[in-house]
């Protein structure tokens, strides 16, 4: 494969710095030769995935949003970590964060292969895939579950769609 | 200069029309919602035109699917338009959330303002 370097990057963990992430990774996806369409898949993951730190890693605190981006032989792994709060599985959901609760399933859906690793006060780190050649959509292989609830934002267990308020 | 303006267009006069280009994240998204705010005061309809967006993430569905809810309960005509040739970073979003028919999103800002007006809820009606 490309002599294309690994990359590390670290930066503040605020919404600015999402959109240097992706310039660092089309710019190494480009060294690889990524096909567009994997590469849109990519910026967009990776966006989610750094939107999250930004939004719910350390709340008022400052802190670091670190990314890895890896070459290797079936493809770019692209880790994505924070030191923050880590993850929360009993925390409610709250109204004033800015997102729609759609990041991880649309990591899931847009990467060939994803991991979630975190508890709670321990930081998080999401570890995604994506391959030079595909064999399918992995958006089919792993759907995107929900649609539109009737408070307007996405809901997990609602039908694909929308309900219509 | 802004390489990523979001502008209010009111040349249709009863349906303006919200341009968003460039790319869109958690960083825009605040000021995306701060031009829906104003095109849904305005109280006509509203079309989101995103036909020079290169990229948006889920911030920005989040500012559209609350802007249309506010635009339902007021009555108001809500549309997306995406152009004929669209990025793969707008159409991957919108196909891989199946929100589409829900926004909903048609090809073409004239199509767009059409659906608003035969909503009957542009300015005026």
């Amino acid at each position: 494969m490309s002599a294309a370097p690994d990359v590390r990057l670290s930066l503040p963990a605020r919404a600015e710095g999402v959109a240097v992430v992706r310039q660092a990774l089309a710019g190494l996806a480009d060294a690889l030769d990524f096909d567009p369409a994997v590469l849109a898949d990519m910026k967009m993951a990776v966006s989610e995935a750094c939107t999250n730190v930004v939004v719910h890693a350390y709340g008022e605190r400052e802190g670091n949003l670190d990314v890895e981006m890896l070459v290797d032989e079936p493809g770019l792994t692209i880790v994505v970590r924070d030191q923050g709060s880590g993850i929360d599985r009993d925390a409610p959901r709250s109204d004033d964060v800015p997102a729609l609760g759609l990041g991880l399933p649309l990591i899931a859906a847009l990467s060939d292969a994803f991991e979630l690793r975190g508890e709670r006060g321990q930081g998080t780190e999401v570890r995604m895939t994506f391959r030079y050649s595909r064999d399918g959509d992995p958006a089919q292989e792993r759907p995107v579950q929900g649609g539109v609830g009737k408070d307007g934002r996405w809901d997990p267990e609602a039908a694909r769609g929308t309900t219509t308020p | 200069m802004d390489a990523n303006p979001i502008v209010l267009d009111d040349a249709a006069e009863d349906v303006v029309v919200v341009v968003v280009e460039g790319e869109h994240d958690i960083y825009t998204a605040p000021t995306l919602r701060e031009r829906l705010d104003e095109a849904l005061a305005r109280g006509g309809g509203v079309v989101i035109d995103l036909s020079t967006a290169t990229f948006v993430d889920s911030s920005v569905l989040g500012a559209l699917l609350d802007a249309r809810r506010r635009a339902l309960e007021a009555e108001q005509g809500f549309v997306v338009c995406i152009g004929e040739s669209v990025e793969p970073g707008v159409q991957r979003i919108l196909d891989v959330t199946g929100l589409v028919p829900v926004l909903p999103v048609v090809n073409g800002r004239d199509a767009a303002i059409d659906a608003v007006r035969a909503t009957g809820n542009g300015a005026g009606e």
